[in-house]
């Protein structure tokens, strides 16, 4: 079935598509929005780490291989707001440092753009959604900006403990930036710091897509569509252009959904994979692919965590799931003798009891009475702070399609991840400081969050460069070989930082919006 | 808005909600009660789900009277899509059954072939500690069935879910539950 030809079909209604759907609407274009899962409601997100699980994917389409397999559903989204319907709302930005590893340091790649090109939109975005935090305070490791629209957010013990140690170590910590509200911010209530945000926040004060830029996009006129399944990118026989995508819908029936101009917003494994699934015969290898670089590049960032348990009450349910306190003290590049990679530190993350996050994993190797006398004592003591590291790209980390396929016919994929030697020895280092400052807090007693190395958030895979040579997408995610298809979200990050994406997600989405609207004419035409 | 008005306000905003999100699960009792009353298994057989329930126990004690084995015989039951299983986000392919079949499967296989012929349930409390904690470690000779790391983590994961996840275990370890939006069926 045919639908009615619009200016512009998103794929996906999560944090990217969401500001591209609201720009384009803004512009007066006419917006459809396919998202795969359900339309959530803030009423929807309930307490619980139980029905928290609900907003993910129930398995993905992706086989999960190589020796650091991506932990795919638990950072994935499912539903209108996706993964940003769930996250933990901490807001650092990536350094000027991340933008030129190649040309700095010989190693990795460079981005096409710098921190200066960004970092407009950066504030543009604090102002639109609303963030908390001290950006003076920034200052000592960034270029100065905008100040951020509120004051920082209460802290708690659990983060304060951590201080003394930090100062032990030469590490300054300042305010976390969040998109929460320390404040009432555009008619949406101030956080009242009951620490359920990783399950999604139904009070607004916390900037999911909901309550900001899927709302804008909704007000203007875009119209989404959950409960549907794009399968394919549609593109003219020539080969040059998009014309639509084929999805289906809610009775799993096929549309085809006609449009000026395909944003494929459906997160770093699902871009690729729409991409390879639409070959034609002008684009045998998957369209926007010539180079051979879709599906390639995929990234992901580590954590190195370190337990504490005091003998006071630090009140570790209360406050956000988001940080209290950050430092970019060790995100130089070579800040760790020995290993390369950016590191940033958070501390003061709000605990509950079970899920992965859940302090009765802070000690996985206890169970029966040893972990009930444990969780007594962690419900009143235990704290946390955690390094993310950054992974430099490898083209060996990619998705690549398997012969079984969806119910609607489209190839699974297989994403191959595993992490390098430079990884795994700037996660020890960050190990071996954590215990440090951990141990100079005063703790009656510190540990290692050591397991397998974890796989935090998805980046990649429809990586931006300067030609179709070296990459899939130029800096405003605008494909360099079909210039009405878009890829919009942390596939197009060619580098991986250690800093949290989602800002650095909706600042390049602001941009490449806007240059869209700017642009509409040409690229639509 | 004061906080605790605010908390109050949210609470009963959700609950006409409710009935849509939840639509198709159908958690008749609370798992306690349902064991209690002896509510039929779904999914899971009578052994099955007493080794879930021996397993449960020995992981996290409570858990067994807690409903373990019938809240994970009512999950492993719906569509994978209304699951609120820890397996889900441990990446396990649906139907979640398959898996939790095949973990209890390997574990009385093993127990079977390292105590005389004994199954989980039939073992001392100190034999099933000693099986798990090597099972834990990836230790037991000749296991067949998914990495029992990873079963370790699932059903530990299942029991810490019933006994601690609950609003009565925030209360039992004396945390303010503070919910934005209370679940309003015990899962």
């Amino acid at each position: 079935m045919a639908n009615e030809k619009v200016d512009v079909v998103i794929v996906g209604a999560g944090a990217s598509g969401s500001v591209f759907a609201a720009v384009l609407a803004k512009a007066g274009k006419k917006v459809v929005v396919l998202e795969q899962g359900p339309d959530w409601q803030l009423s929807d997100l309930i307490s619980s780490d139980f029905w928290g699980r609900r907003i993910k994917p129930a398995s993905g389409p992706f086989l999960l291989e190589g020796k650091n397999p991506f932990g795919y559903v638990y950072q994935a989204g499912w539903g209108v707001g996706g993964a940003a319907l769930h996250y933990f709302a901490n807001f650092p930005r990536l350094l000027p440092n991340d933008f030129k590893i190649k040309s700095e340091h010989g190693r990795a790649l460079d981005w096409p753009i710098s921190y200066q090109d960004v970092a407009p939109y950066y504030d543009k975005v604090a102002q639109d959604i609303g963030v908390s935090g001290d950006a003076k305070a920034e200052e000592i490791w960034r270029p100065a900006g905008a100040p951020y629209p509120m004051p920082s957010m209460k802290t708690f013990r659990h983060g304060e403990v951590w201080l003394k140690g930090f100062e032990a170590a030469g590490i300054r910590m300042v305010p976390a930036a969040v998109a929460m509200n320390s404040t009432d911010y555009k008619g949406r209530p101030a956080c009242i710091y009951d620490g359920w945000c990783h399950v999604g926040c139904p009070t607004g004060a916390l900037a999911n897509p909901l309550v900001t830029y899927l709302g804008d996009a909704k007000n203007a006129g875009a119209e989404v569509r959950p409960l549907s399944t794009v399968t394919r990118v549609l593109s003219n026989a020539p080969g040059n252009k998009v014309t639509g995508v084929e999805y289906y819908d809610a009775k799993k029936e096929r549309q085809v959904q006609e449009a000026s101009v395909v944003v494929l917003a459906a997160w770093s494994a699902q871009n690729p994979r729409l991409l390879l699934n639409s070959a034609t015969d002008k684009h045998a290898k998957g369209l926007a692919n010539s180079s051979g670089l879709v599906g390639k590049y995929m990234m992901a960032h580590f954590a190195s965590g370190t337990w504490a348990l005091f003998d006071e009450d630090v009140q570790n349910h209360m406050g956000t799931t988001g940080a209290q306190f950050m430092s970019y003290d060790r995100y130089g590049k070579t800040s760790h003798k020995g290993t390369f990679g950016s590191s940033f530190i958070v501390a003061g993350s709000a605990l509950k009891t079970s899920d992965l996050g859940g302090f009765a994993n802070a000690r996985l190797d206890l169970f029966g009475p040893d972990l009930a006398a444990f969780m007594k004592r962690a419900a009143r003591g235990l704290t946390r702070i955690n390094a993310f590291g950054e992974a430099l790209p490898s083209i060996e980390n990619r998705i690549e399609p398997v012969s079984d396929k969806d119910e609607f016919g489209m190839p699974l994929a297989k994403i191959i991840h595993s992490y390098d030697q430079d990884a795994a020895a700037l996660w020890n280092a960050n190990f071996e400081e954590g215990l440090g400052i951990a141990r100079a807090t005063g703790a009656k007693e510190v540990w290692s969050a050591r397991g397998n190395m974890p796989t935090i958030h998805l980046m990649g895979g429809t990586i931006m460069g300067t030609n179709a040579g070296d990459s899939v997408t130029n800096s405003y995610g605008q494909t360099h070989e079909i210039p009405n298809l878009c890829i919009a979200g942390p596939g197009i990050f060619a580098t991986a930082g250690a800093s949290n994406p989602t800002y650095t997600i909706l600042a390049l989405s602001l941009r490449g919006a806007e240059q869209l609207a700017a642009n509409w004419s040409t690229v639509a035409g | 808005m004061h906080d605790l008005e605010r908390r109050a306000f949210m609470k009963g905003a959700a609950i006409g909600a409710l009935a849509f999100t939840v639509g198709g699960t159908e958690v008749l009792l609370t798992p306690r009660a349902s064991r209690a009353q002896g509510v039929a298994l779904r999914t899971l057989t009578a052994a099955q789900a007493a080794m879930l329930d021996a397993l449960g126990e020995t992981l996290v004690p409570g858990a067994r009277q807690a409903g373990i084995s019938h809240f994970v015989d009512q999950q492993i039951s719906i569509p994978a899509e209304q699951a609120l299983l820890e397996a889900r986000i441990l990446n396990v392919r649906p139907p979640y059954a398959n898996f939790y079949r095949a973990a209890l499967g390997a574990i009385d296989r093993a127990s079977q072939a390292l105590n005389n012929g004994r199954p989980f349930v039939e073992l001392s409390e100190a034999e099933q500690r000693s099986l798990i904690d090597n099972m834990r470690q990836n230790k037991v000779e000749g296991w067949q069935g998914p990495p029992g790391p990873f079963v370790y983590l699932v059903l530990r994961s299942d029991a810490v879910d019933v006994v601690y996840g609950t609003m009565e275990g925030y209360a039992a370890l004396g945390i303010p539950y503070r919910p934005h939006i209370a679940p309003t069926k015990r899962w």
